[in-house]
This record gives structure tokens, C-alpha cells and sequence, in this order.
């Protein structure tokens, strides 16, 4: 290529040609213009006439001109001349290996990246180099091919949610290559494999790398602690402050996909993470799926949620169920108040709660358990239960876990328990001392005022000391554990109600019960828990952030999952293992972004970079226009522009010249409006279904016509709305017909549908399935108008009663079909007091307009009428049929005059009245 | 080889389509023309005047007129007044140079030509004339039959580019008239007009002409032909022929006033884009002051 004046031409000898141009002037100049043959019977008399002038009529010297531009045009686009040509791109003749990161890190900018590959592919084929994808994150072996074809291949590559790490399957797949230069476009996060693929890319040949100036920002996972959520991003480049939005995501009660919560985490100037507290009814917490910050599609901005915010179940079981009136005394009355905030409560027997599955048991006071059910809650609580058992009367006086250990027992119990500071005793009531560095409840403060009455007493033991994990200030154990299994006993040594102690009464109790709960559900696993189990995987993210099925994907180890570095064995997402489900994020909780640093000797350059433009297309186009210009500007010369041939060009030139655009739709502001309420027109609802869309156009211009000829209204030509960018206030009803696939409206549109339906408007709803009886739920349109109407303003529905006043606002109807016959129209129900008048066949009813009318009958189908006036579709069969589409017509008129005259009709109901005054 | 009954009927058809509605529109025209000026002044001379007379010795028995007869006792003849009608003889221009309009919103001279000269007989013989054409193909007759055989003959035409009136078997002490754009040689038309004054007969010229004719709105490099395309001329600017080309035609005008004066004759101007009533009427009057002055 060579370079002229900045820009590069492909063929610049071409350029040659322009010293043609003046000659081609003179020559041009020298021709007269084509004559015209003109029949004219006068030429008798012209013969023998000379011209006075020898030189004829010259070509003006701007159609001259015009022609030389067109000419110079043509010479220049031929010449190929390219804007901005890549001097010093990439050069070379050898193969050429695109590597990439595809890492998630680069998924935010992946458009970018794209582009850029595809440049990078341009200039390889320009210079006729085979070129090869080698992607880091998912190597294979590079298969050179024509740069050409491998830009087709471009939208085949995707991000992946991890980042490069198996250097030696990069390794294996570049074991038969010999040699090649390599362009590398790095996401510019730093990972470990980095230097080692540097190497081994350097030693097959050149190495540019590209990449994006850009700030990574991820999210770590959410912690739980104290109550609240715990969100930590980082970032990679640390130089300004920052703020980014994360948002809670999960499911709306009714199971919906929606952002529960929002939280803005702000980066400190040279702070490279971010830290943000997020507090959450337990609720709500429950229902998070994932975070993710806001505006980055990429797999590092997502933050997987997974058992540490899910609520407990806990089931409350009392030994002895207490009589009606005496709550205080009710062993379960504190548990329920310690729990019930954050916690679902189950209540019921046991056989009915173990198959529910609950977190937690408690056991208040029970002392002898049926033999089957101890089994089952023994088999439950090795599977991870835990169970809580609170002391009591009964305990005290049963003989469980007296000479062998229950299994159900963390210990073995003395007989009959001790009382301490009580009326018939010695000692005073004990207190609690402070909890040992081993036990769950390390670091809660012991408040003084609990006292220990009574309590049931720990038999000596080897492992005693062990299970003990709270003990009162004489050293006698009130909390002891033990596990079985995965799960473990808890056993409080004193009642669940403040008969024994003042325990439950304090606030020590509910902390106590949370560390004991919480630490039973959630806790960080470590590897080690999970060795040797096996985690499915039920969602799994790609590189863009996206959650998806996780399909058939194969197990992975409990360890692994903890340990292992996510790559295509294990891809991020919520893996599952019996009711336990753990959540593997892109970002462990103590991932750093680093930014790339590359050695001194690679090239790096940025990812932006003038493009190559080619100019040849648009000059060949200028000079065809010119040519075009020219051809009308010679026509018009000569004359022949205009006469009766002239008007056959002209056409054809209006036809060329006219550019084809959009059809243009009367949505532009103000003409829309005027058009709208300069006369009555009928609306329907654009549902983005062309064919639907046209039946509504031609059924509303056909009930239009019925209109004027019937009636004194005069509709205009019926528009289709866009119910989010039009205004609806012009229209007096707007048809709606449901499809399946139309697109729910935004809630700016819904906003505005609702005022409209309040402000007077009415919205006549058409399945268009004939089937809406129980509102249709059965078909898939039914289904849609549910959907689309549930976040409308509609109030409470009824069939149409006989003597509704649509059914005599202009014709006396009892029936409303339309192409289908069915019989069901909703609309909206009577007020309770509305009362028959005497004498009178019906009701003062629905004293405005009913809001919406729901049918399924098609009726824009029966309406609908060619633009030659005749019936566009058949309705019913011979003379029954066109009666049909008579009662379509005239429900249409009939709601058209309801929605314009209101409860005009209605108002009949006062005629003997108006009678019997006029008679006086 | 006989035409197929098919193509002989569409051809007699194209052929009969081609008469009513010429011959409708000079009805009409002259219809107009009938209720107009002139009215039924010369009621009387046509076809159904009659009257009656006792029958004499010598009329035959068939010549009584039995519905008069039978009111008396009287027999009474029916006969026609003697009438002396003039013969009227019309020429026609069929030449190709006739056909041409130069808009579609013209008709073209030859159109006009026929029209005018059709609505003209169709006065002539409802005034009891007899009327027919120049040369020896349809000598002048009376009658309502002689129009049909007029518009027939109207309807024909002809491949020369220009046609040189015809002069031929003029019938003494006649009256003609010719109709053409006479762009022709004019030393033919001198020649019958000479010839149509030395037998004494009297009549009209009536030239029609396009109004481009009269304008000559062409310019730039152009090649005129003639309608039947024997002639052609090319200019290079035809801006610079114009007013050669007027000069040619004012003068071309000025011969034929010339030789008309000379040769007892009227000579009229139509243009085709003004209405043909008026120059019907112009002929009929110059006819009808012809004979007031015979």
C-alpha cells in the first residue's frame, strides 16, 4: 500500500488516469448533445434553412464539470483508497495466533475485544496469513486457516468464568506447533499461569499483546455476620474513588426474578476493595439468589448466595402441651419469642416434622421418645440435624440416659436433678461463669442477673468435660453437646420456660440460641468437612455473569469445590449435596485483582485504535450519484424532462431518488396528537404481531364505517397505539388484542394505562380464543392476559348481566360475538346496592363506564373489512354467519356508544318519572 | 385464404366503430348550430316538405295520395316542391401531416379537420344541399344516406406525407370547400384553385393548424421530421429558426389569402386548441353569404 497525502491506495497507478481528465474535457466539450427527434408536420417548411451558427448549443460548463467530478470520482474509488491506513500494525508473513484470555474479566469489554479481533484478522488476511484462535481459558490446538474464515468463527467465542490456568494443556496444544507470531489480547487481571504462557508463546515467535485499559471490579461472597450481610468488592486499579451499585437478587414472593435490595460500595482513593453492610429482614435474606454489581456483565461482578442466608427451620416440640390460658408456663413460650424473628417455626408431632426435614429440633422437657422415633431422629441428626433439648420435670424424673448414655443424650443424667437457692434449700441461686475459648458461645458477656435455680445434673464421665461447652459458676455443666454424625445434641441442663432459671428470660438466651443455630446451618465448610462427598451442580455461571441449568454436568469432589481453582471441571455456580447447598463464586473471599505487568520487551499496545476505512465504496457511490445528477441535469437540457416521456422518467427518477426509509409512522409528537383529536378515533393496541396488528387495523376501520353509516359518530381512520411511547388520554377506547408473545409493558406503561383506565378510558381485551370462560387460564392467551392484566388497575369482574347497559346503548343485544360465539364478556361487576327499579327491566347500574370489557371472541376478525369495503374474513356459514358479523357489528357500536354516552342509557330507568311530569 | 368469421366480424366492427361516433359529433355539432343562428328559417326545403293537389288528368292512379282523398270526395296527389339545391363539394385533407397533435390534449388537425367537414354536411343536406366530395368517388348527393357514405369516406387514410387538393371532376358553378394545413407545395393548391375558379366554382379555404405550428417552441440540436417521415431537417439550435420559420409561415398564409381573393374565394384560419363550433360556424356563414350573394 502506498501512502499519498495521509492516505493509503491499494492501486495508486490508477491515479494516472486523472491526467486523462482534461481531454476528456475538451472532448466533451467539443461533442454537441444527442439531438432530439421531433415529428412536426411544418418541416416543409423549414427545408433549406441554415444554421446562422456553426458551433451548436455547448454542454453549460457545470454539467461539465459534474461530469469530470464523477469521472475523478470513479478514478479515485478505483485507485482504493484506504483512511487511516496501519502503517505499523502488526507485520509479518508467518502464521498468526490470536490468543486470548477470555477470561471473565474481559467479559465487560468482550464487544470491544471482539472488534479488535476482527481488525487484527482484517490485516492478517490483507497480508495473506494463515491465522489460528487460541483460547487461554480453553486451549486447543491452533488450527490455521484463512483469516477470512476465522472471522466468522469470531461470535463462536465467549468469555469463560475462569481465568487461565492449565499451563500444560496450553502446553500440549501447542506441541506440534512450529513457530508462529502471536498477538495476545489480555484481559489485564494477573493470574498465575501468566508468565509461564508468556513463555511458552515466546518461544514460537513474536508476542504483541493488546489490552484494554480498564478497571476490573469483582465481588468476593457475601458473609453473614451479626445479622447483617457482608459484600466485599475489589477491584484491580486503584487510583480514583468509586462507587458501584450492588444489588440483591432473588425471587419476589410470587417467584419472580427481581432485585430485592440495593447497596452502593464506595472505593477509597487507592483503596482497592470495598467493603458494604447490607441489612436484611431474615426474610427477604432467604429469598437472595446472588448479588451482583450493577452495570458489569462479567462472572467476577456476581456473588453466588447459598446456605449462610437461608432461613432456619426449626420445629418446637413440648413434652407436655400447656393448659389454655397459662402461655407463661408454656415450655415453648420463650423459644418462640427467641426465634421466631429469624427462624421458621414448625409445631406438630414428630412424626409429622422429621419428614419436612428441619434444621433444628427442639425437645422441651420430652424425656422418653417412641422407639421408632428415636431412631428416626437419630438417623436425621447424623445425616447434619440438629437437635435441642431443654431439661425439665420430666427429664428430671425419668429415667433416660440414667446408667448408659442415651443416644439422643449428649450425657448421662443423675437422678432427679438439683435445686439450688430455693425455699427448702441451702446454697444460693447459682450463676454463670464465663464461657471457655472452645465453646460456641466464646465472647457473650454473662449477665448477672441469671440465676440458676434448679437443673438437672451431669454424671461424671471421661468425655464430660469435652461435651461441656457452658457450666455455672460452681463448675457444673448447664450446656452440653455431642455430635453424631454430622449432626449433634445439644442439651440444656435447665427448663425452655423461667421455671427453673431466669435464663430464657434474658437476652443471653436468644444469643445463645442463634450461635447454637446459626453454627448448625451455615459456618464456612472446610475442605476437609466436605472430603469425599459429592456436590452436583444445579446453576452455573458463564463468563458474562449469566446464571444457567447447569444440565448433565458431572459431579465434583467436596473437596475440590472448596479448594480447587474453578476452570472447566469446575465452572462457578450453586452446587448441591442433599439439602446442602454451597456456592462457589468466581472470587474466593481472599481474591485480589492485580493488573497485568508485563515485561519490558513485550509490546503492549491499547485496545482502541483507528480503524482502517477503506474510501473506495463511497467515492464509486459519489460518482454514481454525480452521474445520476448528471443524467437528470441532461434531460432537463434538452427538454426532455418534461412532455409525455418526461413523465415517465420523472416518475422513475422520483421512484430512485426518493431514499426507501422506514415507513413513517404518525407517531411524530404533534402530528400523532392532531391527528388523534382533531376527530373520534378508534385505537388498538400494537401488539408487535404484524398479522394480528393488521386484523385490528381493518376490524377497527370496519366497525369505523359501521359507525358513520349508522350512527352519529364519525370516526377518523383507526390508529395503533405504542403503549410506551404514545400518549393515551386522546383515545375514548382502546382495543387490545392478546397474543402470547407480546412484550409486557414497561412500568412507565402501566403507569399510564392505569391512569388512563381512572381518568375514563375503557380497554376492551380479546383473547381472541373464544375461550374465556373462568378467564381462560387453560390457553396460552389467557394466560397472557393475566399476566398483562395483573398490574392493571381492574376492579372486581363480572359476567355481563342481562341488563347491563351495554347490552342497549344502540341496539338491543343479548349475544356478543365476533368470529367466535362464545358467550362469556366480563365487565366490570355492579356495585352491591345496585337495585332494580320498579317497573322498570334493569338496574341503574355501573354508573360510569365500565373500565375494561374482556371477552375472547375475536371480534376484530368479524369486523375487519378490505380496503375495497368487503369482509376480510369469514365469519359463521351463509346467512347465520353475516348474522353474526351484524351482532359483532353491533356489540362494536353498542361499546363505542356506551364508552361515548356513559350511563346515558341507563338513565331510562327515570323515564316514567320524566313522564309523568311532562303529562302535568 | 377467407378471413375467419371471428376476424371478419372484429374488423367490421372496428371498421362500423368508426363511423357513429364521428358522425355523432357532427350531428351534434351541427345540431347545435341548427338551434343556434339559423334556426328552421329554411324549414321547407329539405326532404319532407310536400303538399297537395287535386289529382289532374295524366297523374297515375298511383300517384294519389288515398289518406288526403279519403277526407273528401276530391283525390288529391302528393309531390314534392320543385327545388333547385346547390351541389357542395368538399375536400378533406386524409395527408399524414394532418395527423399530428402536439399534446395529448389537442386533437389533431386531420381529427378536426373531418369533424368540421362532416358537421358541415350534415347542415348542408338537413338545408336540402347536395353534398359530396372533390374527385369522382362520391359525386354530391342529397340525403341522410349520404352522410354515411361521407363519414366512410372520412375515416380513410392516406400514407402521403402531404396531399395536393383534388381538383378533379369539379362540377361547374359549384360550390367546395377544402380543408388541409396546407403546408404542402403550394403550387398544387394554386393549381386548383385556378382550375376551381376558371369552371366558375366558389368556395372556402379553411386552413387548420397545431398551435405548436404557430409557435415553434423547440431549441437545442434538433431533428424535425415530417409525420409520415419522408421529410426530415436537422438544426443545431432551433432557438435561431423560429423566426425564419414564422416569416415562412406568414407569408405562406398571405399566398393562400392571395390566391383565394384572386380566385373568388374565402380563406379562414383554426387553430385546433379554439373550438370547432366556431369555425363551423364561420364556414357556414361564409357558405350561406356565398349563396345569398350567387
Amino acid at each position: 500500500m502506498t501512502t499519498i497525502a495521509g492516505i493509503g491506495w491499494l492501486s495508486p497507478w490508477l491515479l494516472v488516469a486523472l491526467a486523462a481528465l482534461p481531454i476528456l474535457w475538451l472532448i466533451l466539450r467539443a461533442i454537441p448533445p444527442a439531438p432530439i427527434r421531433q415529428r412536426f408536420p411544418g418541416v416543409a417548411l423549414l427545408l433549406g434553412l441554415q444554421d446562422d451558427e456553426t458551433v451548436t448549443d455547448r454542454t453549460p460548463w457545470w454539467l461539465l464539470l459534474l461530469r469530470m467530478l464523477a469521472v475523478a470520482g470513479l478514478i479515485l474509488g478505483l485507485a482504493g483508497p484506504v483512511l487511516n491506513p496501519d502503517a505499523d500494525g502488526t507485520q509479518g508473513d508467518g502464521p498468526l495466533v490470536i490468543a486470548l484470555d477470555a477470561s471473565w474479566a474481559g467479559a465487560p469489554r468482550w464487544g470491544a475485544i471482539s472488534e479488535a479481533i476482527e481488525v487484527e484478522l482484517n490485516r492478517a488476511a490483507a497480508q495473506d496469513r494463515p491465522a489460528a484462535i487460541l483460547s487461554l481459558t480453553d486451549p486447543e490446538a491452533p488450527v490455521f486457516l484463512a483469516a477470512n474464515a476465522l472471522v466468522d468463527r469470531l461470535p463462536g467465542i465467549q468469555p469463560q468464568p475462569w481465568q487461565p490456568v492449565d499451563v500444560s494443556a496450553i502446553r500440549t496444544a501447542l506441541n506440534e506447533s512450529t513457530g508462529f507470531d502471536t498477538v495476545w489480547f489480555s484481559d489485564g487481571i494477573e493470574y498465575d499461569a501468566r508468565d509461564d504462557v508468556l513463555a511458552l508463546l515466546e518461544t514460537q515467535g513474536a508476542v504483541n499483546v493488546i489490552e484494554g485499559v480498564s478497571n476490573s471490579v469483582g465481588l468476593r461472597p457475601a458473609t453473614y455476620v451479626d445479622g447483617l450481610i457482608e459484600l466485599n468488592a475489589v477491584r484491580s486499579q486503584g487510583d480514583v474513588a468509586q462507587d458501584v451499585d450492588i444489588l440483591a437478587q432473588g425471587r419476589d414472593p410470587s417467584g419472580n426474578a427481581t432485585a430485592l435490595a440495593r447497596v452502593t460500595a464506595q472505593f477509597e482513593e487507592g483503596a482497592q476493595d470495598a467493603s458494604v453492610e447490607l441489612s436484611l429482614p431474615s426474610e427477604l435474606r432467604a429469598r437472595i439468589t446472588h448479588f451482583e454489581i450493577q452495570g458489569i456483565r462479567s462472572a467476577g461482578s456476581v456473588a453466588l448466595s447459598d446456605d449462610a442466608l437461608q432461613r432456619r427451620e426449626i420445629a418446637l416440640i413440648a413434652g407436655l402441651e400447656s393448659r389454655e390460658g397459662l402461655e407463661l408456663l408454656s415450655p415453648l413460650h420463650y423459644l418462640e419469642r427467641a426465634l421466631e424473628d429469624n427462624a421458621d417455626l414448625l409445631t406438630g408431632g414428630l412424626s409429622e416434622i422429621l419428614p419436612a426435614n428441619p434444621d433444628v429440633i427442639v425437645l422441651a422437657d420430652v424425656a422418653k421418645l417412641a422407639d421408632g422415633e428415636s431412631e428416626q431422629i437419630a438417623a436425621w441428626v447424623e445425616k447434619g440435624g440438629m437437635l435441642l433439648r431443654f431439661a425439665g420435670p420430666r427429664v428430671a424424673a425419668s429415667d433416660v440416659s440414667r446408667d448408659e448414655e442415651d443416644p439422643l443424650m449428649p450425657v448421662r443424667l443423675r437422678s432427679g436433678g438439683r435445686s439450688v437457692g430455693g425455699a427448702m434449700s441451702w446454697g444460693t441461686p447459682k450463676t454463670l461463669a464465663p464461657f471457655p475459648e472452645d465453646s460456641p458461645f466464646y465472647g457473650l458477656s454473662v449477665p448477672q442477673d441469671v440465676e440458676i435455680t434448679a437443673q438437672v445434673v451431669a454424671q461424671p464421665d471421661p468425655t464430660l468435660a469435652e461435651r461441656v461447652i457452658a457450666a455455672l459458676s460452681d463448675g457444673t455443666p448447664l450446656v452440653t453437646r455431642k455430635s453424631i454424625g454430622q449432626g449433634q445434641v445439644v442439651l440444656f441442663h435447665v427448663t425452655a420456660n423461667a421455671e427453673w432459671s431466669t435464663l430464657p428470660l434474658s437476652g443471653l438466651f436468644v444469643r445463645m440460641l442463634e450461635r447454637l443455630a446459626i453454627a448448625a446451618a451455615s459456618g464456612t465448610p472446610q475442605a476437609e468437612d466436605l472430603a469425599g462427598s459429592v456436590w452436583t451442580p444445579v446453576r452455573v455461571l458463564d463468563g458474562f455473569g449469566r446464571l444457567g441449568d447447569a444440565g448433565t454436568r458431572p459431579g465434583v469432589d467436596g473437596a475440590d469445590l472448596i479448594d480447587a481453582s474453578t476452570g472447566p471441571n469446575l465452572l462457578p455456580g450453586l452446587y448441591q449435596s442433599g439439602d446442602r447447598n454451597i456456592a462457589r463464586n468466581v472470587l474466593s473471599s481472599d481474591t485480589v485483582l492485580t493488573p497485568t505487568a508485563w515485561p519490558e520487551r513485550i509490546p503492549v499496545t491499547g485496545l482502541s485504535r483507528a480503524n482502517e476505512r477503506p474510501l473506495g465504496g463511497l467515492l464509486l457511490s459519489l460518482a454514481l450519484v454525480l452521474l445520476f445528477v448528471d443524467i437528470v441535469a441532461s434531460l432537463a437540457l434538452s427538454g426532455r424532462l418534461i412532455g409525455r416521456q418526461g413523465a415517465v422518467i420523472g416518475a422513475f427518477l422520483a421512484a430512485i431518488l426518493i431514499v426507501p426509509g422506514a415507513p413513517t409512522h404518525a407517531q411524530d409528537g404533534d402530528d400523532f396528537a392532531l391527528n388523534a383529536v382533531s376527530e373520534l378515533v378508534l385505537a388498538y393496541v400494537e401488539t408487535g404481531n404484524a398479522k394480528v396488528d393488521e386484523t385490528s387495523m381493518a376490524g377497527l376501520k370496519g366497525l369505523s364505517d359501521a359507525l358513520f353509516f349508522r350512527t352519529s359518530v364519525e370516526p377518523a381512520t383507526p390508529v395503533g397505539v405504542n403503549l410506551e411511547s404514545d400518549e393515551l388520554a386522546f383515545f375514548p377506547m382502546l382495543y387490545w388484542p392478546i397474543t402470547p408473545d407480546q412484550p409486557r409493558p414497561s412500568l412507565e406503561a402501566y403507569a399510564r394505562l392505569n391512569d388512563y383506565l381512572r381518568s375514563g378510558g375503557m380497554i376492551l381485551f380479546d383473547t381472541r380464543d373464544a375461550n374465556v370462560s373462568g378467564f381462560g387460564a387453560s390457553t396460552p392467551n389467557g394466560k397472557k392476559l393475566q399476566q398483562l392484566a395483573s398490574s392493571l388497575d381492574v376492579p372486581a369482574l363480572e359476567p355481563i348481566p342481562n341488563d347491563h347497559v351495554l347490552t342497549r346503548t344502540f341496539y338491543l343485544l343479548q349475544d356478543f360475538p365476533g368470529r367466535h360465539l362464545g358467550r362469556d364478556v366480563w365487565v366490570e361487576a355492579a356495585p352491591p346496592g345496585a337495585t332494580q327499579v320498579e317497573g322498570v327491566p334493569f338496574r341503574n347500574l355501573n354508573d360510569g363506564v365500565t373500565p375494561v370489557v374482556i371477552g375472547g371472541n375475536d371480534w376484530a376478525a368479524a369486523w375487519a373489512v378490505t380496503d375495497a369495503g368487503s369482509p376480510m374474513f369469514p365469519v359463521g356459514r351463509g346467512f347465520g354467519g353475516e348474522r353474526q358479523r351484524e351482532l359483532a357489528y353491533r356489540f362494536g357500536v353498542n361499546i363505542v356508544m356506551h364508552v361515548l354516552t356513559g350511563n346515558y342509557k341507563s338513565d331510562q330507568v327515570h323515564v316514567p318519572a320524566l313522564l309523568d311530569r311532562l303529562s302535568q | 385464404m377467407t378471413p375467419s368469421p371471428l376476424e371478419l366480424r372484429a374488423k367490421a366492427e372496428e371498421q362500423a366503430a368508426r363511423l357513429p361516433p364521428l358522425l355523432a359529433r357532427a350531428e351534434h355539432l351541427a345540431g347545435a348550430v341548427l338551434l343556434g343562428e339559423h334556426g328552421r328559417r329554411r324549414a321547407g326545403m329539405g326532404d319532407d316538405f310536400w303538399q297537395y293537389r287535386p289529382a289532374q288528368i295524366g297523374d297515375s292512379r298511383r300517384m294519389i295520395d288515398h289518406r288526403r282523398s279519403a277526407m273528401g270526395d276530391v283525390q288529391f296527389v302528393r309531390e314534392r316542391e320543385w327545388q333547385i339545391a346547390q351541389s357542395v363539394m368538399l375536400w378533406v385533407d386524409q395527408a399524414a401531416s394532418m395527423r399530428f397533435a402536439s399534446s395529448n390534449d389537442l386533437s389533431s388537425k386531420a381529427d378536426r379537420g373531418r369533424l368540421i367537414g362532416l358537421a358541415l354536411s350534415v347542415l348542408l343536406i338537413r338545408g336540402g344541399e347536395r353534398v359530396g366530395l372533390t374527385g369522382t368517388r362520391l359525386p354530391p348527393r342529397r340525403g341522410n344516406a349520404q352522410l354515411l357514405r361521407l363519414a366512410e369516406l372520412f375515416s380513410e387514410d392516406s400514407d402521403d406525407d402531404y396531399a395536393p387538393p383534388e381538383h378533379r371532376a369539379m362540377i361547374p358553378h359549384a360550390r367546395a370547400v377544402f380543408v388541409s394545413d396546407f403546408l404542402g407545395p403550394i403550387e398544387e393548391v394554386k393549381l386548383a384553385l385556378t382550375k376551381a375558379a376558371d369552371r366558375g366554382v366558389r368556395g372556402v379555404v379553411l386552413q387548420v393548424l397545431d398551435p405548436s405550428e404557430e409557435a415553434f417552441p423547440f431549441r437545442g440540436r434538433t431533428i424535425f421530421e415530417s409525420v409520415g417521415g419522408t421529410l426530415s431537417h436537422e438544426t443545431l439550435k432551433a432557438t435561431d429558426l423560429k423566426d425564419r420559420y414564422l416569416d415562412r409561415l406568414a407569408e405562406r398564409k398571405s399566398e393562400l389569402k392571395a390566391l383565394c381573393d384572386v380566385a373568388g374565394w374565402q380563406y379562414g384560419l383554426h387553430h385546433t386548441e379554439s373550438s370547432a363550433q366556431s369555425a363551423l360556424l364561420w364556414l357556414w356563414r361564409a357558405l350561406d353569404g356565398g349563396r345569398a350573394g350567387a
